[in-house]
């Protein structure tokens, strides 16, 4: 489903971020990419959703090369891939319930199918109860979950995620880790890039370690493996 | 574009008024101010324009023909005189017209028998030129030809007039210039504004799927709504004001030439409306380009 192919990327001001990535992720993996900060993580997941373009190598999505891809057509892929944030990227002026759907509308969908796929949504992530609340009267990990319900009422194929619990606590933290858990469950295949040393010995799956922009580990039902 | 988009492109485009209410109020005020004096300023070049050509018709060439020619040779004169490029008319006075006129002109029965049947007036064409500042050069040429005794055209009046007209409609062009771009600038930077406070919700429509032209639609209409609200406006301001202006300077200054064509005064107007719209999408889209590039 995904594959790196001699993947470079050094940004304009001369950071080396990637060199010589080659890496292949299968459909319906979870996978960790885990590291220092500044390893590498974060442009990873960046190039995945197209973000950023490899200065070398290839990237390619669902067979689609994303190099070659006309940035018309990125709007198409990025309607097949969830994104959460550490800071969860709501909107403030809109409510829980507008802010998922807002994905839905702005890809042309039409409003009752809108509704349904959103209220769907909601329920999935457990939060049906507050979809008339504004995102600051919620808490942390409330937002989050919100963010992950916007991420994925696309159903899309891929979902990833840089650091989503990064901002908050160890219980609030393993809620969203079981919410992507389901998620993954249910087919979607989930990369994830995080610090959180618990959940990846705990959760014992694939993980791929980075530092100073190249693979140095890359093992099934592997740990954190580094000592912080 | 599907039929959903649309009607949540309207939705956004009124929710997003509503909400930016101070906001879109100050767009409008911009693009009034700025198109009222743009429209001032097209019609003081209009108007600088007008009395330019005013002034600049009342230029004409006198030729006076030497005295023993015959009327043969005058009529001869006048066809050379026409065949000339850059002239529009010429008119024959006979030496015996401009006795008349004289002697009406100094009020005098007897002048033409005190002077005992000879007249010291010789024959005189009327000259007028298609282009002003070509009045020398076609003065010359006629110099030149044969039986001409004499050339006025005013010189002096001339050589001041000419530059004056010239520089009255540079300065009408360079105003109009001037404040076209001051509109331009003013409202890219209110919309500026408007882009800037809502890049979050730019950058997330991009992070799940929203193309481009959906992006841009609800502030290309928005900002050719708000455009158009303050074209209109201005449309009345400028519409009425210049109204009252041309009605009160023809009653006082009546030596002043002023424009009261309708016609023109509408294009002048209709204008106005359309740069409104035109400054309005062309600023929304201007101040997009930087966050659509994600």
């Amino acid at each position: 489903m995904i594959q790196f192919t001699n993947v470079s990327k050094i940004y304009p001001n001369g950071a080396r971020a990637l060199v010589d990535i080659n890496l292949k992720i299968e459909s319906g993996e979870f996978v960790f990419l885990v590291g220092p900060s500044g390893a590498g993580k974060s442009t990873i997941i960046r190039l995945l959703y197209r973000e950023e373009t490899p200065t070398r190598g290839q990237v390619v999505i669902n067979g689609k090369n994303l190099l070659r891809m006309k940035d018309r057509d990125v709007p198409h892929l990025r309607r097949n891939i969830g994104v959460v944030f550490q800071d969860f990227r709501l909107l403030p002026s809109k409510t829980v319930l507008e802010n998922i759907s807002f994905a839905l509308e702005v890809i042309g969908v039409a409003k009752k199918e809108v509704r349904e796929r959103t209220r769907a949504a909601l329920d999935l992530v457990g939060l049906a109860s507050k979809e008339k609340v504004f995102p600051n009267e919620l808490s942390g990990g409330e937002q989050q979950r919100i963010s992950v319900a916007r991420a994925i009422v696309n159903n899309p194929a891929l979902l990833v995620a840089d650091e989503p619990t990064g901002n908050l606590d160890p219980d609030t933290a393993w809620e969203i880790m079981d919410l992507l858990y389901n998620i993954n469950k249910r087919g979607t295949t989930v990369v994830m890039a995080t610090h959180a040393r618990n959940i990846v010995d705990q959760m014992q799956k694939r993980v791929i370690a980075i530092e100073s922009g190249k693979i140095t580990r890359d093992e099934q039902k592997g740990g954190y493996g580094y000592v912080d | 574009m599907s039929i959903n988009s649309l009607k949540y492109i309207l939705q956004v485009v009124l929710k997003s008024i509503r909400r930016n209410f101070w906001l879109s109020l100050a767009s409008v005020l911009t693009v009034l101010v700025s198109l009222v004096i743009l429209g001032a300023s097209a019609f003081f070049l209009v108007n600088a324009n007008n009395m330019a050509k005013d002034f600049e018709s009342q230029l004409q060439i006198a030729v006076f023909t030497q005295d023993k020619l015959s009327q043969a040779e005058v009529q001869s004169l006048q066809k050379q005189v026409e065949e000339l490029s850059g002239i529009t008319s010429v008119t024959l006075v006979p030496k015996e017209q401009a006795l008349r006129d004289f002697s009406q002109s100094m009020g005098s029965n007897t002048l033409v028998s005190d002077l005992g049947g000879t007249n010291p007036f010789p024959d005189k064409f009327t000259v007028q030129v298609s282009d002003p500042q070509q009045v020398q050069a076609v003065a010359d040429q006629i110099q030149a030809l044969k039986g001409v005794e004499k050339v006025r055209y005013g010189q002096e009046i001339v050589d001041k007039l000419l530059p004056f007209t010239r520089w009255l409609r540079w300065v009408g062009i360079g105003i109009v210039l001037a404040f076209a771009l001051a509109s331009l600038v003013l409202i890219s930077l209110n919309i500026k504004m408007n882009v800037f406070s809502r890049r979050r919700e730019i950058q997330i429509m991009k992070l799940v799927g929203a193309s481009n032209s959906f992006i841009r639609w609800p502030f290309l209409i928005e900002g050719m709504f708000l455009g158009l609200i303050g074209g209109v406006l201005a449309t009345f301001v400028v519409g009425f004001g210049y109204q009252w202006l041309a009605g009160y300077v023809s009653s006082t200054l009546t030596f002043m030439p002023v424009v009261q064509d309708s016609h023109l005064i509408g294009q002048v107007l209709i204008s106005l409306l359309l740069v409104g719209m035109a400054i309005g999408a062309m600023g929304s889209v201007i101040s997009l380009r930087k966050y659509l590039k994600v």
